[in-house]
Order: C-alpha cells, then sequence, then structure tokens
C-alpha cells in the first residue's frame, strides 16, 4: 500500500487551490522583483548546525542520515541567507527576495502540515528605520492587492519584556520565573510570581502585564502606570513610529501591539511584526534582527525581514469567481494560432482530441465550453 | 463567539459550575443527551471531547479554548497558553506497586503507566533509567500479574490502588483542570477571552 499512501503530514497541492497559491507566489515574486529585491535560492538541504539556536516551538526537524555531519530539511529560509551573507562575499547593503518551501515536523496523527511555503524577504546592512518601514509597506501593500481587505498587524520589540524585567526589585532566579510566566501566560503561576512585588511602584502595572496586548491606545494607556524605565521610552516612541507610518501608508491594517511576549527567535533585537485577519494562522511575521548572523561571524550586520506564509495566505484571499474553462479544438494547421487564442485568455487550454465529436464529448464531461477553432477558415485570435 | 472544548466526564462535571458562575448557559450542557454541542446565544459554542483531543482541536484552531486536565498538558508537552489553573479535578500522580517492591533493586526496574512521557521526566529527574511499558487502562494490574515493576498513576483518593493491594512509594506531581488558549485566538478574540478568564479568576477566588 506504501506506493499509494502520503507520508504523514505531507499533502499533494492541486486543482483550484494550487493555482492560487502559484498566482499569489507570483504576485509576491513580481512585486519584490519590481522593487529590485534581488531573487536567491538555498537548497532544500542544509546541516544541522545552520539552525543551531532556533526556537522552533515544539515543531521538529527532519534530519537525514549522512555521512559525516547531521542534515536537515530546512526549517527555516532566513539561517541559510544568513549563511550566504557569511560565506560569499556579498557586500552589504542588499536586498534579496525568496519563495519556497520548509518543512517542521507537527506530532503525529494531529492534522499538522509539515512542508509549509514561504516567501519573503531580506534586507541586510541598513540600521536605520526605513528598512523597517519597507518591508511593513510592502508586506502591508501585497495584502491589499491579494484582496484581503481586513488584517491586523501587531507590533511589538524584543526588549521590552527584559528591559521592564532588568527594572524590577528582584534577585534570580524570581526574576527568570516571572518571565517565564509571564511568557508563556501562565496567569496562575505569575500572580504568585508578582507577589513579592506588591508594594513596589509596579505593581500596578506587574497585575495585568499578561494582557497587555491589544488595540495600540488601550495599550499605551496601560504602559502609562510603568514608572520610568530605562529604555521604555525609546521602545515606545518607537513602536508609535512605526504605528503611525502604518496608518498613513496601509489605512486598511489595524495596528496592534503585545508588550507582553518574547521575540519570535533569540536573534531579534529590535521590532516584531505578525500579520493576521479575522481567522486562519499570520500572514506574515518579520522584524529587526541585528543578531541574526551572530551564529556565522563576528562582525554583527544590521538585518529586517518578513516572510509570508503562503498557505495561510491561499486560505485568506477570498475565491474568485472563475469563468468556466474553454477547450480549444483545432487542426493541425491550426496550431500557431491555437496557441496563440490560448495564450490570451487565462481559463483556455488546448482540447488535443483528434475528432470533432471527441472534443465536445470531452467539454460535456469536464462541464466546459468548447470552442471549435477548425470550423473557422481564418482564425482571427 | 468563542468555541470551547471542554473534556467530558469528570473534568466536565467539576468545572460546569464554574463556567455557570462565570456566566455560561451551561444548561444545555447539563441536560446533553447524546449531544456533543451546544451554543450559549452568540456568546459561547462549547464541545465535549475526550482530554487529549481538546489538545487536538485546539491546536488545529478548532476550538479558542480547551478545558483540560494538566496531566494532559505535560503528557502532550502542551505549547498553547496555559492560561488558568481551575483548581477542580484535582488530583496527583504516584509510583505504586505491591508490598514486595523494593525501589532499590539492583536492576533496571520496569515501570508500567498511561503516561510514558511523565514517568519518563520524573525517573530522569531522580537519576535512574527504567524501562517504560505504555499501558491504556487499568495500570494497576500490570505489578500485579508480574508484567511491571511499579506503576505512574493518576491518583484522586486512593481506593482503587488500596482495593488491589497497591501501595504508594512516592507522591509526584499535582494536577487539576486547567483552561489553555489557541495563542492566534488569544490575539483574534482577545476581549472574549479576556472576559471569560477575568470572570472564572472572580469564581475561583471567591471559593
Amino acid at each position: 500500500m506504501s506506493k499509494r499512501n502520503l507520508p504523514l503530514g505531507t499533502r499533494d497541492e492541486l486543482g483550484p487551490a494550487m493555482a492560487r497559491k502559484q498566482q499569489i507566489i507570483q504576485t509576491i515574486q513580481t512585486t519584490f522583483s519590481q522593487q529590485g529585491f534581488a531573487p536567491v535560492k538555498t537548497p532544500v538541504l542544509e546541516y544541522a548546525d545552520v539552525f543551531t539556536g532556533m526556537n522552533g516551538g515544539n515543531l521538529g526537524t527532519y534530519s537525514l542520515p549522512a555521512e559525516e555531519e547531521q542534515l536537515v530539511l530546512r526549517p527555516d529560509l532566513t539561517m541559510p541567507i544568513a549563511r550566504v551573507m557569511s560565506t560569499t562575499g556579498i557586500v552589504p547593503p542588499v536586498k534579496l527576495s525568496y519563495s519556497g518551501d520548509v518543512f517542521r515536523r507537527h506530532k503525529r496523527h494531529t492534522g499538522g502540515y509539515d512542508q509549509i511555503t514561504q516567501a519573503g524577504i531580506e534586507i541586510i546592512g541598513y540600521p536605520g528605520s526605513k528598512a523597517e518601514e519597507e518591508c511593513l509597506l510592502l508586506a502591508g501593500q501585497l495584502c491589499t492587492q491579494l484582496q484581503i481587505k481586513q488584517f491586523t498587524i501587531e507590533l511589538g520589540n524584543a526588549g521590552f519584556v527584559d528591559a521592564v524585567l532588568a527594572a524590577l526589585p528582584l534577585a534570580e532566579p524570581a526574576r527568570a520565573e516571572l518571565k517565564q510566566a509571564l511568557i508563556a501566560k501562565n496567569l496562575s503561576t505569575y500572580q504568585d510570581r508578582i507577589k513579592p512585588l506588591v508594594n513596589s511602584p509596579y505593581a500596578d502595572f506587574l497585575q495585568n502585564w499578561p494582557w497587555l496586548f491589544g488595540p495600540l491606545d488601550t495599550v499605551l494607556a496601560q504602559v502609562e502606570k510603568l514608572p520610568e524605565t530605562p529604555g521604555v521610552a525609546a521602545i515606545l516612541a518607537d513602536l508609535q513610529r512605526v504605528a503611525a507610518f502604518l496608518k498613513r501608508y496601509v489605512p486598511n491594517a489595524e495596528v496592534t501591539l503585545d508588550l507582553c511576549s518574547s521575540a519570535p527567535q533569540p536573534y531579534y533585537t529590535g521590532l516584531s511584526f505578525h500579520a493576521y485577519a479575522a481567522a486562519g494562522d499570520y500572514l506574515f511575521s518579520g522584524g529587526r534582527y541585528d543578531r541574526l548572523l551572530a551564529s556565522f561571524q563576528q562582525t554583527p550586520l544590521a538585518a529586517v525581514g518578513f516572510a509570508f506564509d503562503v498557505d495561510a495566505l491561499v486560505a485568506s484571499v477570498p475565491v474568485q469567481d472563475a469563468s468556466p474553462q474553454q477547450l480549444v479544438y483545432f487542426t493541425e494547421d491550426q496550431w500557431l494560432a491555437a496557441q496563440q487564442y490560448v495564450a490570451k485568455r487565462p481559463n483556455a487550454t488546448l482540447c488535443l482530441a483528434t475528432s470533432l465529436a471527441a472534443a465536445q464529448q470531452q467539454a460535456d464531461q469536464q462541464q466546459a465550453q468548447l470552442i471549435d477553432l477548425s470550423s473557422q477558415e481564418e482564425t482571427n485570435a | 463567539m468563542l468555541n470551547i472544548a471542554l473534556t467530558k466526564g469528570r473534568t466536565e462535571q467539576d468545572v460546569l459550575p464554574l463556567l455557570k458562575q462565570a456566566g455560561v448557559d451551561t444548561v444545555p450542557i447539563e441536560n446533553k443527551g447524546r449531544k456533543l454541542i451546544f451554543t450559549d446565544r452568540d456568546r459561547y459554542r462549547t464541545i465535549l471531547a475526550k482530554g487529549p483531543d481538546v489538545l487536538t482541536y485546539l491546536n488545529r484552531g478548532s476550538v479558542d479554548i480547551g478545558i483540560v486536565g494538566s496531566d494532559i498538558l505535560t503528557e502532550q508537552e502542551n505549547d498553547q497558553p496555559d492560561m488558568l489553573d481551575l483548581q477542580v479535578s484535582k488530583c496527583h500522580f504516584v509510583l505504586a506497586s505491591t508490598s514486595a517492591f523494593n525501589p532499590d533493586t539492583p536492576r533496571r526496574l520496569i515501570i508500567a503507566s498511561k503516561y510514558p512521557h511523565i514517568t519518563q521526566t520524573y525517573f530522569d529527574t531522580i537519576g535512574t533509567d527504567v524501562e517504560i511499558i505504555k499501558i491504556e487502562g487499568s495500570v494497576e494490574l500490570a505489578p500485579l500479574i508480574g508484567m511491571a515493576d511499579a506503576i505512574v498513576d493518576i491518583v484522586e483518593t486512593g481506593t482503587t490502588l488500596r482495593e488491589n493491594h497497591l501501595q504508594v512509594y512516592n507522591r509526584l506531581q499535582d494536577c487539576s483542570a486547567h483552561l489553555v488558549v489557541n495563542r492566534l485566538a488569544l490575539k483574534q478574540k482577545r476581549a472574549e477571552v479576556y472576559q471569560l478568564i477575568t470572570n472564572l479568576q472572580k469564581c475561583i477566588q471567591a471559593k
């Protein structure tokens, strides 16, 4: 039976959903290309060490036996680009784009797919805010272009949680335990961990810190309870700058803040962002990660980027009413004319039946419209 | 609309009074017959499911909230936000066996359990290598018929152990019903989740 079965966690992609996926990838790639991003393709197979230090959540990696060092099917597309930057002598600043599949092993028999398609960009060598803005603008514009009318962009900062924790009058390991309960959103444990701080000036703020996410104004109002804390004012000013930018250039996106989560990956150093629609998975995620190259080289390099979860996009993009397929029947002398006819119509394809009757039968079976070029003496395709 | 998966059986019975106090209309669930899905106006849709399945529904995003024992959360290595200990359906894990059991027997012990992950973690903590056999139910049988040296199992009062002439050699972690939230649903339905959790916290504190 195994040759008729798919391995767990995989699927075939076909039909209208695959056509839409291909179209979405094409739209994204065209936009990246038009905006001057150079495409880069890295191998599906990499050494496991490339991904050292990456936080994969509870998802595993596909490992392959190799003669000397362990190989994996890449679980991520950003770390390989860091490897490329570090080893090929490309001189920054550089703007790269990519699309491809990543492989993350879900728990067996839980319905998750292990092969996920991503498409994204990396802007390397620009430490300024314009790099972050170009990422957000492109991601927002593409969502709009793909007819996702309502979506939320959630902003965060990799330094906020640690800045507040550093200011709390707590010793280790109490500080680490508090952070763990906060990040895990384990309210029962969290309430126990903040008990020693009940008389500190932070008490009011701490009470609701695990809920410090949501609409921009609500979160900012809540942050006002926070006593003056080194580093926090600059982070908040930066987040407000980004929010104002989005309001101006991506007005259909609702902007929210999350100031109680950890950075998505250990290499994040500043802004982080995620986007989601009313239902479904995250549409895109990204941020600033100036520590990206840290596991490959001594010299840090500014980097900003984001990736679309293309499968989540496919699920969120509204389905257009497709016009019925056209089957184009033609004679041996009409090959070029028939090809031209098809090229101009997105739902047309050549019918390779050997007789008009067979072509009609095929059209009836597929509920397609038959276009008979053979009855036209001269075809004006 | 918040979608909730509630573990059926004892957790369901223990948690329903809390949900009722927190403002959920639980009458349809109390009179459920053979139904598995219950709707409270446009506010809540509750489904009843087995404990491990609650996490499957939650991880797939089919429900926003799961109410499930912390034993299952630990065993399944849950990584969705485990937000609230509801402090009902309390029980604990034990290492138990017959009176003839000697934990210091100089050989690799065989331990039977429905919870291999929790068992492994416990023996890793005390630095002992054991062989674990997974048993799906009536774990007490394993030492009685000589298949295992001891068992790691969940107990509430210990009556089943006593009736089968098994004794407790060590008490492991406590467990209770917890409320777990799908990470993305927490963002997408923040206000509704906040309301339910805050109401439940008040009920727990008032107890």
